[in-house]
């Protein structure tokens, strides 16, 4: 796999805008910003309405997947770019997603709504109008899923990658400083991971850094040893999905999980160890 | 405490200006800001966080008033603003518990 196999830039998403075959998709959990303006074509998918469950804490199910894709018009043959904000952690999470359900032919826009927003290109408002479909997903690849019990047994043997930021890998915040610290699970991050946060990852515009810089963040500066297996996390598994796609489609790291369950779950467990500081 | 804003408790995303505080600012240490252009608030653009040593810590789309909410920790932080047209100003700033601090950003 190689870059262009998996990333697409602004000038050749403006240069395709329509082509067939080809589905625009914006995932984000606010869906507001879709509703105010997106790139022409796009349509739009919704974080946590269509893409978790409405009961358990989980995905939506193969068939719930199905039904989803083929009301949005998305076949099986389609090439899907996905886009959105957050320097697209839910577009990487819902990239995750798709893998996850088998549609192979997916690719992110580099930098997201972020760079297509500071480059000034136009956003419209005209919801597209695409054709249902009848897609059909494969199960769940779990060989890029991490469960609980694989992160607890990972620690000393397996690379853990924590990435959140500094301060909620050293449990002086809880969350993201962009909302409140009222969480009521514990602080702090599961013994032995290293702390790259996702950012490190990204230029200030939201595109991915160069290969040699990102092999060179996790291999040289974070200490990651390259042969053994890999689990990413974060609070609630969508920027470990931004470090999920860093290692294994930019990178070619063939072993590599996100944890989706993430801080959320990990730091309200009983019985597992938890590290703070630094 | 605070506003309901639009990102859901379970989520982790920001929405437009993050979450406004409305009412009391309890224990939180809230840095909060608007950024305007020759007197207009700027629509589209983006404010990050950092932290002491530079460290990217969180970001928002600006609201659609310019403005901006974070919930930091105690201590010294930097606003990074990124707007169009290659704009990029910085602002440094101290939170406090229990305290907003309010900043004016001119681009």
């Amino acid at each position: 796999m190689s870059r262009s196999d998996v990333l697409v830039d602004a000038d050749w998403v403006q240069s395709h805008l329509g082509d067939d075959g080809l589905v625009l998709v914006e995932v984000d959990e606010d869906t507001s910003a879709y509703d105010k303006g997106h790139i022409k074509v796009a349509v739009k998918l919704d974080w946590k309405q269509d893409l978790q469950d409405k009961v358990r804490r989980d995905f939506v199910d193969r068939a719930g997947f199905e039904s989803l894709l083929s009301a949005r018009g998305i076949s099986n043959d389609d090439t899907v770019i996905l886009y959105g904000g957050n320097n697209n952690w839910f577009a990487a999470y819902a990239y995750w997603y798709f893998k996850l359900y088998g549609h192979h032919n997916v690719k992110l826009l580099d930098g997201g709504r972020k760079k297509w927003e500071l480059d000034s290109r136009d956003l419209v408002t005209d919801v597209p109008h695409r054709a249902p479909t009848s897609y059909h997903a494969t199960e769940q690849d779990q060989s890029i899923r991490a469960f609980r019990d694989e992160v607890v047994n990972a620690i000393g043997h397996l690379n853990l990658v924590d990435v959140r930021s500094p301060d909620e890998f050293a449990g002086r915040l809880l969350a993201p400083a962009h909302l409140p610290q009222e969480q009521a699970q514990r602080g702090g991050h599961v013994p032995t991971a290293k702390n790259v946060p996702w950012s490190k990852a990204a230029a200030d515009d939201g595109t991915f850094k160069s290969d040699d810089e990102l092999r060179a963040l996790y291999g040289d500066q974070a200490g990651l040893d390259f042969s053994k297996d890999t689990i990413a996390y974060c609070r609630i598994g969508e920027r470990s999905a931004h470090t999920w796609f860093v290692l294994h489609e930019l990178l070619d790291q063939p072993n590599v999980k996100n944890y989706d369950g993430s801080w959320t779950e990990y730091g309200s467990l009983v019985g597992v160890p938890i590290e703070i500081g630094d | 405490m605070t506003g309901t804003g639009q990102a859901s408790a379970g989520g982790c995303g920001a929405s437009a200006g993050g979450i406004r505080v409305t009412e009391g600012v309890g224990n939180q240490a809230v840095v909060q800001g608007h950024v305007t252009s020759a007197g207009s608030p700027v629509l589209t653009g983006y404010a990050r966080l950092l932290n002491a040593d530079g460290e990217f810590v969180a970001e928002v789309p600006l609201g659609e008033d310019g403005g901006v909410t974070f919930y930091a920790a105690p201590g010294s932080w930097t606003l990074r603003v990124l707007a169009p047209g290659g704009v990029r100003v910085e602002r440094s700033v101290t939170a406090d518990i229990g305290k907003i601090t309010e900043l004016e950003v001119a681009v």
